[in-house]
């Protein structure tokens, strides 16, 4: 490589001392989150303790009660969920949501123009994201009767239609077994280094994670437990007791 | 899909539409006056449907005002087209700043055209309500379009005689123009559900916050189809005011609604060819009925008034219990079924 190959600029989206209230209930407090671009993130933690609260809140779905979203040194706090897919910092939903009567390769192609692109390369996106996903077989049946295993990935194939700079799952692999999961998991990491895609991940399997992420931040009950590598949160006493104690 | 299969299934549908109103014209031209009547009534019907789809069918929401626009074509052309000299004894009393409409007079195509440019002006003062509500509010407030155009129509009657009907319209819709400008509004009706908005505005219909997070402006998408899918509507109420020479401000209310409203969901109202298979459906149903009411296959005794109405409305309930999106569901009209589908496995 020469010094002309253009280096894709490393950006950092944070969440800062984020909070969340709803209507008396702290579901959120002082939860600080960074992905980079190109890493993947894992957010994990039991049932109720906040994951998608928190990517609610990264997203733009919500706003939250105390705290910033920050991208770099922009502030997106006041920034709508629209805006923000916009300049690449797309969702997934825990129930998919996918464009149920549209085919799947609408699914795919109607998230491409909605972020702006022509309809020329929208196509393009949506022929190449078909075959990276697997889901030519599907391309032209509605969504709403592909197999329920094709539909998670039909929910992520539309986020990347996007062209994100960072994308937000939430419970990508839910439903499936312990392989399967890490399979998904590595290929949604793949997607995400050829495209410089930082990749925040909400996972309730934390043996799933393990493998998978370059860093781990654990909630429980709304405030984080501990935030760093996975090799170093595998042995965390508290994170055993309250996380790998409750499940088994 | 091949290049070739996509641009099959592109214009499949709408050549077969387009022609299915080349027969219909052509049933009338070789029929008797009432099968002429019948089929204009039909076609006009047709104008509506697929222009009340175009919005509807694409964002999901139900419009009860579209007869509104309508109205205002039909008014507009009544202005544009009545004799001058008959019209300024028909408005004696037009408030000074509407003076002009005394003397203004355009032939029938042109008042067509400004027939449907004024429903969109009315679209266009409505779009911001339409791009804030969502579902059941977005229908209710539709309904309140309906009753607003209607009480105006039917109170300043210096314009609009109210309740005496509009006279001396010239007869002007014919077979052709009636079929001609159906099968305009199926092309158009058909490229917007084909077009980059159509398809995000389909989007939202199917999960509005889902197409929010996928950087879908809804309301932008709304308002873009509200407008143009009242253009021709706007041409509906023109033909209609071309074809039948008077009405009233009665005319234009929820008994022509009701009927479109039975159109559309017996085809289907996601459907493009849904709809315009529940327009030329409905309409021969709706002669029928007339007939059997009074009297034509119950040895020449009328039965009581309504019970047309009566008949259709159960078979609207019918349809909404057996089959809620109507005859054709999402389909659409196709020679080649299913060719292209799982051609991948
Ligand atoms: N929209 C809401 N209104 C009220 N409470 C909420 C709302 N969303 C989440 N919560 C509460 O916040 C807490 C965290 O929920 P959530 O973020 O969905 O957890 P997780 O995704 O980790 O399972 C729960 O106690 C939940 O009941
Ligand atoms: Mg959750």
């Amino acid at each position: 490589m020469t010094t002309t190959t253009e280096v894709p600029q490393v950006e950092t989206l944070q969440l800062v001392d984020g909070g969340m209230n709803f209507d008396g209930v702290q579901a959120l407090e002082d939860v600080s989150i960074s992905v980079k671009s190109g890493e993947v993130v894992g957010l994990i933690g039991p049932n109720g303790s906040g994951k998608t609260t928190t990517l609610n809140l990264v997203s733009g779905m919500l706003h939250p009660t105390t705290g910033r979203v920050m991208l770099g040194d922009k502030d997106l706090t006041r920034m709508s969920m629209r805006k923000r897919a916009r300049i690449g910092i797309v969702r997934t939903f825990q129930s998919v949501r996918v464009f149920g009567r549209l085919t799947v390769a609408e699914n795919i192609e109607v998230a491409a123009l909605g972020c702006g692109m022509r309809r020329h390369e929208a196509r393009e996106l949506t022929e190449e994201l078909l075959e990276e996903l697997n889901l030519e077989s599907v391309a032209n049946t509605a969504a709403e009767s592909s197999p329920a295993g094709l539909i998670r990935t039909i929910g992520i194939a539309r986020a990347l239609a996007t062209r994100p700079k960072f994308l937000l799952l939430d419970e990508p692999a839910a439903g499936q077994n312990e392989s399967e999961a890490v399979e998904l998991i590595e290929a949604i990491r793949n997607i995400s280094r050829r495209r410089a895609c930082g990749v925040l991940l909400v996972e309730h399997d934390m043996s799933v994670v393990m493998s998978t992420c370059d860093r781990l931040h654990v909630l429980d009950s709304g405030r984080t437990v501990i935030a760093g590598l996975p090799q170093d949160i595998r042995h965390d006493p508290q994170v055993v007791e309250i996380y790998f104690g409750k499940r088994h | 899909m091949t290049n070739s299969t996509r641009i099959r299934r592109l214009f499949e549908t709408p050549i077969l539409l387009v022609a299915l109103m080349g027969l219909v014209a052509l049933i009338a031209v070789f029929g008797d006056p009432t099968i002429t009547r019948v089929t204009v009534q039909a076609l006009i019907a047709v104008v509506f449907v697929a222009g009340l789809s175009l919005f509807s069918g694409n964002s999901g929401v139900m419009s009860f005002g579209h007869v509104g626009f309508m109205a205002i074509g039909a008014y507009t052309t009544a202005y544009l087209t009545i004799p001058v000299n008959l019209k300024s004894s028909m408005f004696s009393d037009l408030p000074e700043s509407l003076g002009f409409l005394a003397t203004i007079h355009a032939p029938f195509p042109i008042a067509v055209l400004v027939g449907g440019l004024a429903a969109a002006v009315l679209a266009l003062v409505t779009a911001p309500i339409m791009a804030r509500l969502g579902g059941l509010q977005a229908g209710i407030a539709t309904l309140a379009l309906l009753v607003i155009v209607f009480t105006v129509l039917n109170s300043w009657t210096d314009v609009t005689r109210g309740s005496s009907s509009m006279i001396g319209l010239p007869k002007s819709t014919t077979i052709w123009w009636a079929a001609g400008i159906a099968a305009l509004v199926i092309v158009i009706a058909w490229a917007y559900k084909k077009s980059r908005s159509g398809l995000q505005l389909q989007a939202s219909r199917e999960d509005y916050l889902a197409a929010t997070a996928s950087g879908i402006a809804v309301g932008r998408h709304r308002v873009f189809a509200w407008v143009l899918s009242s253009i021709p509507v706007g041409f509906a109420g023109a033909l209609y005011a071309g074809f039948f020479t008077t009405f009233n401000s009665q005319t234009f209310f929820l008994s022509l609604t009701f009927s479109f409203i039975v159109m559309i969901v017996l085809g289907g109202y996601l459907s493009l060819s849904g709809a315009v298979i529940g327009a030329l459906g409905v309409s021969v149903l709706q002669e029928i009925l007339r007939r059997f009411q009074d009297g034509a296959f119950t040895g020449g005794i009328s039965l009581p008034a309504g019970i047309a109405d009566l008949i259709l409305a159960a078979v609207l309930l019918f349809v909404l219990v057996k089959a809620p999106l109507g005859l054709m569901g999402t389909r659409e009209l196709r020679l080649f079924r299913k060719r292209s589908i799982g051609s991948a496995s």
